[in-house]
């Protein structure tokens, strides 16, 4: 899939995180997080992997985190990746 | 639930809970949202441009969810209107607060805090690395509306006592020339001097974000809170980046805020060890060039005059068809600077 519009989801309450997605010709991923020193390599470890899934190799996604587990990462991304393409 | 504040009746509900909390309610933002109990309002925020302001939350309510759900409806309003980075302006005991959003601390004023979501000033930075030259470098920053003899002779003259001297051009879009023009021309008319870099400030030297009374001539303490965050923003975070101690200014016999500027200048910046230099302008016919004078005498189409007031390259601008285009707005209206 490619990402083809701006998208957001997901929401700033705590043990969420805000997943924003825009169009750009090469793959870049930001990582802001209130546990960035802990486990910012586990989240980006994370979305690669939901990214890899969906095939998609280029786009600027940027993550504003809260704490989130595993497993509202992987939906938050999702959600902003279905919006962000067709 | 988040809503948007439309109604003139909803903006009077707005106002009043921004005005319990000894905070002044502005007027000029894209959105303003809030959040209702019953008929009652328990919070609001806005935001203008990419700045939040005016976030406000009835005591009662702050220790839930509430602030959590309206950032994340102005960072989405934000995003979808383009803007990655946001700032917030807030008392220093909430600071701590925002941070747990993911907002960073830029400057810490004892009377006010700015934070910035989205790394924008790292990302401004980066961008202009290759530009980083090391040395004892200076600045300047300048508006340039539009450039003149005297903004030539003050970067010639700084340029001669450092090593790389970096022109900040004000980014903000606030002046009959627009910032695409400003740019032009100083670049155009700096071409020769070779240890002179030519770069924009983006948001973080008097922009709207920084020094929004600038532009505005409001009451005086606002005035000088503003301006010291300017420069502390300018001494703790861009001067390092790019080796600077020194910074330059011209001085100022004419307009009482760039004058106040100048002598706050002097101060905040020594606490970050930058010296502040004070150069004499250059003056013509026993007055001092100013952009101001430039203008007067474009409206009266007084090309005479302003071949001595302006290099080469502005006149030429101001004789070309945009530069007429941009007489005529001038005429339109008036303005300082």
């Amino acid at each position: 899939m490619q990402i083809k519009r701006k998208a957001q989801a997901g929401t700033m309450q705590s043990s969420d995180l805000m997943v924003f997605l825009e169009p750009a010709d090469d793959l870049s991923i930001e990582i802001e997080s209130t546990v960035k020193k802990q486990f910012e390599h586990l989240i980006r470890q994370q979305i690669e992997t939901v990214l890899a899934r969906h095939q998609i190799g280029s786009g600027h996604i940027r993550i504003s985190d809260r704490g989130a587990l595993d497993y509202a990462i992987v939906a938050r991304l999702e959600t902003g990746i279905k919006r962000a393409c067709d | 639930m988040v809503v948007t504040l439309f109604t003139e009746k909803e903006h009077q509900l707005a106002r009043a809970l921004v005005e319990s909390h000894g905070l002044r309610f502005e007027q000029n933002f894209d959105v303003l949202l809030g959040i209702f109990d019953g008929n009652d309002l328990i919070a609001t925020g806005a935001r203008d441009r990419n700045v939040f302001k005016m976030l406000c939350i009835r005591s009662d309510f702050q220790s839930g969810s509430v602030l959590g759900e309206l950032l994340t409806e102005l960072l989405n309003s934000g995003a979808y209107s383009g803007y990655q980075s946001f700032f917030i302006f807030t008392r220093p005991e909430h600071s701590r607060s925002f941070q747990q959003f993911n907002f960073t601390p830029l400057v810490n004023h004892h009377k006010v805090c700015l934070l910035e979501s989205g790394n924008g000033l790292k990302k401004y930075l980066q961008r202009h690395q290759e530009l980083v030259k090391p040395g004892n470098n200076g600045a300047v920053v300048v508006n340039c509306n539009p450039f003149t003899l005297g903004h030539r002779y003050l970067i010639e003259a700084a340029a001669a006592q450092v090593d790389q001297l970096y022109v900040f051009v004000v980014r903000e879009d606030r002046s009959i020339f627009p910032f695409e023009v400003r740019y032009r021309l100083v670049r155009e008319g700096t071409a020769d001097l070779p240890n002179v870099t030519i770069l924009d400030t983006s948001d973080y030297a008097v922009s709207n974000v920084t020094f929004p009374s600038y532009f505005l001539k409001a009451d005086d303490d606002l005035q000088s809170m503003q301006m010291e965050i300017d420069l502390v923003l300018f001494g703790k975070h861009i001067a390092p980046f790019f080796h600077i101690n020194k910074r330059f200014i011209g001085t100022e016999p004419y307009c009482r805020t760039t004058r106040i500027y100048s002598d706050t200048m002097h101060r905040v910046l020594a606490s970050f060890n930058i010296e502040t230099v004070q150069l004499e302008r250059k003056t013509s016919k026993e007055q001092a060039i100013s952009a101001f004078r430039v203008r007067e005498a474009l409206k009266k189409e007084a090309f005479e005059t302003l071949t001595n007031l302006v290099p080469e390259t502005t006149l030429n601008f101001l004789r070309s068809e945009e530069g007429r285009a941009l007489r005529a707005k001038l005429l339109d209206y008036q303005r300082r600077h």
